[in-house]
């Protein structure tokens, strides 16, 4: 059950982060409305999963504020959890532990009730159901992301933050994360995803924001770009719209 | 799900990751044994030095397997990036703490129950009023437990972690340690009820603080 809010699905007010003496996101301005898909692209090292982890309160601003559906990241941290689905580079799976066991866990601790049956047929959903009972531990990359993507789609969270969801994964690996973008998107959830498949993305996306050396530079619709090297905006009003 | 569930499922995901791995299991055997049948070789021409040094020992083997078992608790949830997938689950932090601390107390006392016979026979020391001695393994092993799960999770994301864990958390366990052997010792030794009870009651009041302040202070242990 999505919920009815007025809020913003994000809102950002000069949010910055920093590792040691070094900031990785600098005044980053941003509001996201409610069930948009937003393309989070830029290099390698520009910030893109740190912004992707203070907005599931894995780690706290630096500076500035930040609120999820209203919200606040430090203050309501644990609200903020309740509506925030993240999907990580590695997949976030116990190695010691079997595919259906890993997506038991994460059902227990999402307050959830599945049956047996229930938790096979999400795993049969990423093609992962002959490997029910195999440990996590001799998964590929590909597989771990699939087993990933199940728990996002067994969470009943709001807002998805995909981290290069379509990294490792093979041709049928990156349909099923299409699948779960179109999913998205009938549920009317808000997805913030980094990923560098513009092209792949395309049909998907409201907005593209690029972050580079740390702060937000540019954004657009992805539809109407020729080519990626090509944004709306230069010269960014604050804070910056997540919507076409 | 309650919160009380919810700690009994991540301590059942420890319990169950250990059964498969035995990691901990293995190393902590393995380190008592040695620590135990080293000991016991060293002092071996001197009885009355043996019985003196039998609580000390106990305590040693199941300290350092203590340190061993936190350790290796966060190392599994390190892999693969569990640990930040655990933390983002809309679950409270102190369950987490109370999950991962359960899970690892009762690796400690049944590692108690299996090192206090073990250096008993090594070093020839009758084990007399049992009940007590299990309260005693019981109480120690739970105020170690707590201290270790706390700064093991305080120090999980460091470099340098296995080297920095018992530096930091070993000068705050000491008085439990210290009680746990004088009442070990008064057990195999005097076996005087009143000096029993009072290390007890001393090693209780320990437990309850670390209990509260483990269990309030973990929140910001677990930020970043």
């Amino acid at each position: 059950m999505l919920l009815e809010t007025s809020h913003p699905a994000i809102e950002l007010s000069g949010l910055a982060r920093r590792y040691g003496r070094e900031f990785v996101l600098k005044d980053i301005n941003l509001v996201v409305t409610p069930s948009k898909i937003v393309v989070l692209k830029g290099n390698n090292g520009t910030g893109k999963t740190t912004l992707l982890k203070v907005l599931s309160t894995r780690l706290r601003p630096s500076k500035g504020s930040g609120k999820v559906f209203g919200c606040d990241l430090v203050e309501r941290a644990h609200e903020v959890r309740k509506s925030v689905a993240y999907l990580s580079v590695s997949g976030g799976s116990y190695p010691s532990l079997t595919a259906f066991e890993n997506l038991k866990l994460a059902a227990q601790l999402y307050n959830l009730e599945f049956t047996s049956a229930e938790l096979e047929g999400k795993l049969e959903g990423v093609g992962l159901l002959q490997a029910r009972n195999k440990l996590v531990r001799e998964f590929s990359s590909g597989m771990k992301k699939r087993l990933g993507i199940a728990r996002v789609l067994l969470s009943d969270a709001e807002l998805w933050l995909l981290d290069e969801p379509y990294n490792a994964l093979d041709e049928s690996g990156q349909k099923l994360v299409d699948e779960l973008l179109d999913t998205a998107r009938l549920d009317g959830r808000t997805v913030l995803m980094a990923t560098h498949d513009l092209e792949r993305v395309q049909r998907f996306a409201d907005s593209v924001l690029e972050l580079c050396g740390g702060t937000l530079k540019r954004h657009g619709v992805l539809t109407q770009l020729e080519d990626e090297v090509v944004f709306a905006t230069q010269d960014l009003p604050a804070p910056l719209r997540g919507e076409p | 799900m309650s919160d009380l569930t919810t700690l009994f499922t991540i301590t059942r995901k420890d319990v169950l990751q250990e059964l498969r791995s035995k990691a901990v299991t293995v190393a902590t055997l393995f380190f008592a044994a040695v620590v135990i049948v080293i000991l016991a070789f060293a002092l071996s021409e001197d009885r009355d030095l043996m019985t003196l040094a039998a609580p000390g020992v106990m305590w040693v083997a199941l300290a350092f397997a203590g340190v061993i078992s936190a350790a290796q608790s966060y190392q599994n949830e390190l892999e693969e990036n569990a640990y930040e997938q655990l933390l983002l689950f809309p679950i409270p932090r102190a369950s987490i703490f109370l999950g991962k601390l359960l899970a690892n107390w009762l690796y400690m006392t049944l590692l108690g129950v299996v090192i206090v016979p073990v250096t008993a026979l090594f070093f020839n020391v009758s084990l007399k009023n049992l009940p007590l001695l299990f309260l005693v393994i019981i109480l120690g092993t739970l105020g170690f437990a707590l201290i270790a799960t706390f700064y093991a999770a305080l120090t999980a994301n460091l470099r340098a972690r296995e080297s920095l864990l018992p530096v930091l958390m070993f000068p705050v366990v000491v008085p439990v340690v210290q009680r746990a052997v004088f009442a070990t010792a008064e057990i195999i030794g005097q076996g005087d009820i009143s000096f029993i009870l009072g290390h007890l009651q001393v090693l209780l009041a320990f437990d309850l603080v670390y209990f509260v302040v483990c269990t309030a202070l973990f929140h910001f242990v677990t930020e970043e």
